[in-house]
């Protein structure tokens, strides 16, 4: 028999040694100001030492990107990544196509969502096994900031998560941030609805999804064979993390049901990614018949622009999870 | 700043060897007293690397002129100064914005070189000081020790481009001929900052200084600051910098486009090695005050951890930058487990090399473990400054030289154990290579 998962005390984690929190999501997103905020709401304790850096490269919007936090009563002295983190968040969920952001996060440990899905739905979908924890942080920023930004839903799930300070002090330390930014006063009121809001909308249970393999620490395997200095396959790599760049909920689409591809060829040699796909043709020269959107695009909307028969565009897009589906 | 720098006419001046001084072109008070204060009183705020160097040089009163041109990931430091001088209404401070980072340098000596007594800062990162190097390496030479250029350690220009930091831009930069301090924490950027100009500007030393720090690790990395009142910064630095004994306008008084035949080259290139060596002599005086002043350790050569009373140890890791916590955070684990004596150094001088001070705190460790985190086609640029301050030791202690971290790559614990676990082979006699790589727990 299977033995009932115990929830980690974060409080009692950050008393005794060094919480360590990670979070996943895309450039663009919010989530460097969100895990910001976060620091900043835990130096609000005097005794509290609180260390807080972004990890994103030269990536841009749409890449995934990733944050680190360390919170604990004693000094932090440890300056490396976090991997093993006893709480791990989940800003975008397009973010989790490319990485596991549950990886290394021991039996017992939190998670926390921006996801329009339940804790129990999260937590069959990610194989989790701990405290889920979930709030509809897009919905909340379209609703009160004209925008799907999840970060203030996201804060707040975040900062109830860990505990130890009230809606008020939360509420009051991420609009201090924000006036430091010098936001005008009636954007700072919209943000402190969307605190309240967040607030109302979190959601939150323990559940034992995960199996025995799932979300290990893997082991580095080294580099592998790379190119004499830096070409393009390189660039390509999932691996480092410069694909799948495109916004979450949008997918780009070619459609050419009438075959009126020209065999113009501008959007193979404007794709920086050389994704687009074409077949050799008597007439045209070439015709493009698709493009490999699902690995690499980043969205950039090159084709987009430079084709003159208006074949490419960016439309929604949605992950159905088979479960949810299914239900 | 017509109201703060007022021309006297006519211009009094008289002639000196090295040009002609104007000791009324610029006059220092309404600037200082056009200095609107940062803080009041002492505070704790929450700050990264780039924010922490930002407040220290919008503190100084000296400064007015904050000359920039953005580059990842040092941008943040001229978008804190901006923000900040746009909004002190009635502000005399100014943000130039160049066109190019070559333009900054150009900059930077030209305000320098008129204005003598104040201190223009700017920051950059990799390519961009690889873009200032013409000027820099003039600049270096030119007795404008008023010119502070912060560098946030990004990997240069090697192939591919990485953003993410590792020191390699200031390494090699190390004869541009300025003063070169390593920081880790937002503390030690913030203070070094404040006390870089008294060093540079010293009247022995007049070489400009380079604070440089961590591009990510430390400059995105949130913590807390500690800020002093503005009142007392100007109170320590005053104490420091004195009225500069050098002209004050431009007119032929520095090294830019002045041409010397091969005997006075050399003589000039003397002289400024002997006033680089004044700053091992004034360097710990500075730092003393500035600790008997705030509290906190000031300017050092090094900081160093875990050794014996007698100074001696087993095992002595010597690296520098913020990747060393992670090492002070494995050390006692870690030699509890071996049972050696493991100790640390974290260099903050890299330029002057303080030889002398390195000799005497390594001659009793066996073995010196150098972790170097930027490229070398060697066995690394701090292998080999460690190599030449114990090359007079008797029985030296033997170096191990290792990479790890280059591009700004994570030093994890399981990287700094593999990396122990490799230094305690020469301790047991092993035959180790001239150089090793270590990544996330693994020798490549």
């Amino acid at each position: 028999m299977k033995t009932p998962v115990q929830v980690a005390d974060l409080q009692e984690t950050i008393r005794a040694s060094v919480l360590e929190v990670r979070g996943d999501g895309k450039a663009g997103g919010g989530l460097v100001l969100a895990f910001q905020s976060l620091a900043s709401l835990m130096l609000r304790d005097a005794e509290m030492h609180v260390q807080e850096w972004p990890f994103f490269s030269s990536a841009r919007r749409g890449a995934n990107i990733r944050s680190f936090l360390r919170i604990s009563r004693r000094p932090v002295e440890a300056a490396c990544e976090v991997t093993r983190p006893r709480m791990a968040v989940l800003m975008d969920e397009g973010a989790a196509r490319s990485v596991d952001f549950a990886q290394g996060v021991p039996p017992g440990g939190t998670f926390v969502l921006n996801t329009r899905h339940t804790p129990e739905e999260c937590a069959k979908h990610y194989r989790l096994s701990g405290r889920v924890v979930t709030v509809p942080g897009d919905d909340i920023g379209t609703k009160h900031l004209k925008a799907p930004i999840g970060n203030v839903a996201l804060y707040i799930a975040a900062a109830r998560a860990i505990g130890g300070f009230g809606i008020e002090q939360m509420t009051d330390s991420f609009l201090m941030t924000l006036k430091k930014r010098r936001i005008p006063s009636a954007i700072l009121d919209r943000n402190r609805a969307a605190l309240l809001a967040s607030a109302e909308a979190v959601r939150e249970g323990v559940f034992d999804e995960a199996g025995p393999d799932d979300h290990p620490a893997t082991p580095w395997s080294g580099y592998g064979e790379l190119p004499v200095g830096a070409q393009t396959a390189l660039r390509l790599s999932q691996s480092n993390r410069t694909a799948d760049y495109a916004p979450s909920g949008f997918r780009l689409r070619f459609e050419d049901p009438a075959t009126a591809c020209t065999g113009c060829a501008h959007c193979i040699t404007n794709c920086p990614e050389g994704i687009i796909r074409f077949v050799p043709d008597a007439e045209r020269g070439l015709l493009v018949t698709g493009v490999d959107v699902n690995t690499f695009c980043k969205l950039c909307g090159e084709c987009i622009a430079v084709c003159p028969e208006k074949l490419f565009k960016e439309l929604p897009f949605e992950d159905r999870w088979e479960e949810v589906l299914a239900s | 700043m017509k109201d703060s720098i007022t021309p006297a006419a006519p211009m009094a001046h008289h002639a000196t060897p090295s040009g002609e001084i104007y000791p009324d072109a610029v006059n220092l008070e309404p600037v200082r007293a056009a200095h609107r204060a940062l803080h009041e009183t002492r505070e704790t705020i929450t700050a990264d690397g780039n924010t922490a160097a930002a407040i220290a040089t919008l503190q100084m009163w000296r400064c007015v002129l904050f000359a920039g041109f953005p580059i990842t990931p040092s941008t943040k430091w001229i978008e804190t100064v901006a923000a900040h001088v746009a909004q002190q209404v009635g502000g005399k401070k100014r943000v130039k914005l160049m066109e190019a980072e070559h333009a900054v340098a150009d900059y930077l000596v030209g305000s320098a070189a008129a204005c003598r007594d104040l201190i223009f800062p700017t920051a950059t990162s990799s390519v961009g000081l690889d873009h200032m190097t013409e000027t820099t390496r003039s600049l270096g030479a030119s007795g404008l020790g008023n010119v502070l250029l912060i560098d946030v350690y990004r990997a240069t220009a090697n192939f591919p481009l990485c953003i993410e930091g590792d020191p390699s831009d200031t390494l090699a930069h190390r004869d541009d001929g300025f003063i070169q301090i390593a920081c880790r924490g937002k503390q030690q950027i913030y203070d070094t900052v404040l006390q870089s100009p008294c060093l540079g500007m010293n009247h022995e030393i007049m070489t400009p200084v380079m604070p440089g720090y961590y591009g990510i690790k430390d400059s995105h990395r949130n913590a807390r600051l500690t800020v002093e009142p503005d009142r007392e910064i100007h109170e320590f630095q005053d104490r420091w910098i004195k009225p500069c004994p050098f002209p004050g306008l431009i007119n032929g008084d520095t090294a830019f486009g002045n041409c010397v035949t091969s005997r006075h080259f050399q003589g000039f290139k003397i002289s400024q090695k002997q006033r680089m060596d004044r700053v091992l002599d004034v360097l710990p005086q500075i730092g003393a005050d500035f600790e008997r002043q705030f509290g906190r350790p000031g300017l050092a050569f090094f900081d160093s951890t875990g050794f014996a009373s007698d100074g001696s140890a087993d095992l002595t890791v010597l690296t520098l930058g913020p990747d060393f916590g992670t090492f002070e955070f494995i050390r006692e684990g870690y030699a509890k487990k071996t049972g050696l004596k493991v100790a640390g150094v974290a260099m903050r001088l890299l330029t002057p090399f303080p030889r002398e001070a390195v000799r005497k705190r390594l001659e009793r460790s066996k073995v010196v473990m150098v972790v170097n985190q930027a490229h070398h086609q060697g066995r690394g640029h701090l292998t080999l400054d460690v190599a030449d301050a114990l090359a007079d030791v008797t029985n030296p202690p033997r170096i191990v030289s290792v990479f790890a971290g280059l591009g700004g790559a994570d030093v994890s614990e399981a990287t700094w154990e593999q990396m122990l676990d490799h230094g305690r082979g020469a301790l047991e006699g092993r035959a180790l290579p001239p150089w090793a790589f270590f990544h996330e727990g693994k020798a490549l």
